[in-house]
């Protein structure tokens, strides 16, 4: 589903991503971790086409096309998500506008007929037990005001709606409650199928114990230094990043 | 020939006494305001005044299909037809009749030429203790093709109460119209009043809408500016507070494009301690338009204790559209909290990003954010029907979907 290879990018004169390579198939779930400032976020940044972030080398395919020459939006309408570390405020905007917009525009690209706004209050009331949001919030306006949990708890409610085929959930569960990590685990479990992929991004291997990964990769100072399977996060919990940092400065010295 | 002559012409036809005869000989002598004057600095009237206009005070009948089509929609409307009035509300606690005289102030020679020729207009008063539910609303048709109207407004409100309008001017045919329109407003003790103000005329409109409020203790009163339409605005809010405890708010919205200009004027002069002011004025702009913004606050000397905020928020889309931002502050007092702030920019890149990486497209996803920009202003309205009203005008002005209002 998405082959990333070699890829290297960066802002201005500093590169972030050394080159980085990274194999999703569908069905799979990934993780990566690795130290703060590593280049997590930026490599979620580069597969959802932020311009900020310059490619200088390397490639991105998803399903077979060419990533990189796509939009951001284009890559979303592709069926790519990214669950943001820090969801940005947009004021006069309510939750409900926000993903009516979002799915119509992908649905428009898509060619398909809109969906008529009382089935999407429908699809949006039934997502919203299931993710034990309440029912206010969809005339709220999009993340404002909203606190760290609840942001993140926003960008797990549009993933169920927009359905995408690759989600990547950066440090989603950074600023959950326990009951709203097991609530947002149960989200993405529900949403898990043989057609889809998740790259889940975290510091905390207590994320993994329920969304079980079937690949965990140790990113650092913009390359994946180590990757193994659930176990490694297991070992990281336990030993730190120490040993494998060190392994890993010797080889690129 | 121009406007000037124009009106020479129309003063020879109609009877007025000699005050005004010589406010009128005033006006002539001085003309309009050049940008040599200071207030008309950014703001050239050239253009508008070098064209030929008609003065008609018939009042044309118009269809209700008309009036229905601009109406914002509420129950109590005050029409005017080419400067009659065709229709009063009744409203229990209120008087509404048509134009009557009332002395004012003639601080710039656009308030000399309303004084001196004005025979339009609608007195309100508001009895003491009466809160009026419903908002008035109170429309201004022109039908003359290249009409010159002028209006005259007097409003006061009683003691401990409550009333709110919406304005709406609207040109009914696609000639040049040109309106000088100027309102006074009484406030007494402890009142609450707000204006709304809808500019969304005609693209050859051309508006100068003065407002002189004048208030007593413990007063409030609010007005909102949304500018979309017109070719030509210029507002002058001027807040006289005399009295402590009293609150002016000012919210304006411009969202321009072509070669659109909207000039907004203010002026707080706090004459009392313990008062306050506040001002959130938001533009876009597209296009060559061109914004100008000009906020003066004066805190006279006795005047302590005195919380007065303004802010000036601008966002040029394209590289052609421009706008001066004037903050004037003169204060005299010594304890007292002013502050003031101007930006201009662009829409946030990771705003953008967040949006499209949702599969919003890149101008949809502009729209939104200018309307997020914008919406700041009119979060303010108190009116919950003008507040969804300028909401959905704004949205229809930036083709936003906003369809799905829960
Ligand atoms: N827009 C930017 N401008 C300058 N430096 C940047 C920018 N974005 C990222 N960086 C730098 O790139 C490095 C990687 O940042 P990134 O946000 O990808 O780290 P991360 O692995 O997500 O860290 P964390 O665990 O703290 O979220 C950091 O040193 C960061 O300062
Ligand atoms: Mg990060």
């Amino acid at each position: 589903m998405l082959q990333i290879k070699e890829l290297k990018a960066g802002i201005e004169s500093n590169q972030i991503l050394k080159g980085i390579n990274l194999e999703v198939k569908a069905g799979e779930i990934h993780a990566i971790m690795g130290p703060n400032g590593s280049g997590k976020s930026t490599l979620s940044a580069v597969i959802s086409g932020k311009e900020e972030y310059e490619v200088e080398g390397g490639s991105i395919t998803f399903d077979g096309k060419d990533l990189l020459e796509l939009d951001p939006e284009e890559r979303a309408h592709n069926g790519i998500f990214l669950s943001f570390q820090y969801p940005v405020e947009i004021p006069g905007i309510s939750v409900s506008n926000f993903i009516k917009s979002s799915i119509t525009e992908r649905r428009k690209a898509q060619r398909l007929e809109a969906i008529p706004s009382k089935d999407l209050l429908k699809m949006m009331r039934e997502k919203m037990e299931l993710l034990s949001i309440k029912k206010g919030y969809l005339s709220r306006n999009m993340n404002e005001g909203f606190s760290g949990g609840e942001k993140k708890r926003n960008e797990i409610f549009q993933m169920s709606m927009l359905e995408p085929k690759l989600a990547i959930l950066d440090e989603t569960d950074s600023g959950l409650d326990i009951d709203a990590l097991r609530i947002v685990a149960n989200g993405v479990n529900k949403l898990r199928s043989v057609d889809n992929a998740t790259i889940v991004i975290t510091h905390y291997q207590r994320l993994l114990d329920y969304i079980i990964p079937d690949f965990v990769h140790v990113l650092h100072n913009g390359r994946i230094i180590k990757s193994g399977g659930k176990e490694l996060a297991l070992e990281l919990e336990e030993k730190g990043y120490d040993w494998i940092i060190k392994e890993a400065d010797k080889k690129w010295a | 020939m121009g406007l000037i002559k124009n009106i020479k012409l129309y003063s020879e036809e109609i009877q007025i006494s000699a005050d005004k005869k010589e406010i009128l000989t005033s006006f002539l002598l001085n003309g309009f305001p050049t940008t040599k004057d200071e207030e008309w600095k950014y703001t050239s009237l050239k253009k508008v005044i070098a064209k030929e206009y008609r003065i008609e005070n018939k009042g044309k009948i118009i269809d209700s299909s008309v009036i229905e089509k601009y109406s914002l929609g509420f129950k109590n409307r005050i029409i005017f037809s080419d400067g009659k009035l065709i229709n009063t509300p009744t409203i229990k606690g209120v008087n509404i009749t048509g134009f009557s005289e009332f002395e004012s102030a003639t601080t710039d020679s656009i308030l000399q030429l309303n004084k001196a020729l004005s025979q339009n207009g609608f007195t309100i008063s508001v009895d003491k203790n009466t809160i009026v539910e419903n908002p008035i609303e109170i429309l201004f048709f022109s039908t003359t093709e290249n009409s010159f109207s002028q209006y005259r407004n007097q409003i006061s409100i009683g003691e401990n109460s409550e009333v709110k309008f919406v304005e709406r001017i609207q040109n009914l045919n696609s000639s040049s119209s040109f309106v000088n329109h100027f309102t006074q407003t009484n406030c007494a003790k402890n009142t609450k009043v707000e204006f709304n103000k809808i500019q969304n005329n005609t693209a050859e409109s051309q508006l100068i809408d003065t407002v002189n409020v004048y208030q007593d203790q413990d007063s409030t009163c609010n007005i909102n500016t949304l500018i979309f339409g017109g070719s030509f605005t210029r507002n002058n809010l001027n807040f006289e507070q005399n009295g402590s405890n009293c609150e002016s708010n000012m919210n304006g919205v411009s969202v321009l494009n072509d070669n659109q200009l909207a000039d907004n004027h203010t002026f707080v002069d706090h004459k009392s301690a313990h008062c306050r002011s506040n001002e959130m004025y938001k533009g876009v702009y597209l296009g060559h338009s061109k914004g100008v913004f000009n906020g003066k606050i004066m805190v006279r000397p006795n005047a302590q204790k005195i919380d007065a905020f303004q802010s000036n928020n601008n966002l040029l889309l394209s590289d052609t559209s421009s706008i001066d931002s004037k903050p004037q502050l003169e204060i005299y007092a010594d304890d007292v909290k002013c502050s003031h702030g101007c930006t201009i920019g662009q829409l946030d890149d990771d705003a953008l990003f967040y949006m499209r990486s949702r599969g919003i497209g890149i101008e949809e996803a502009k729209a939104i954010l200018t309307y997020a920009f914008a919406f700041e202003a009119i979060e303010n309205i108190s009116a919950k029907q003008v507040k969804t009203l300028a909401k959905n005008l704004l949205a229809q002005k930036l083709n936003v979907d906003l369809d799905f209002s829960l």
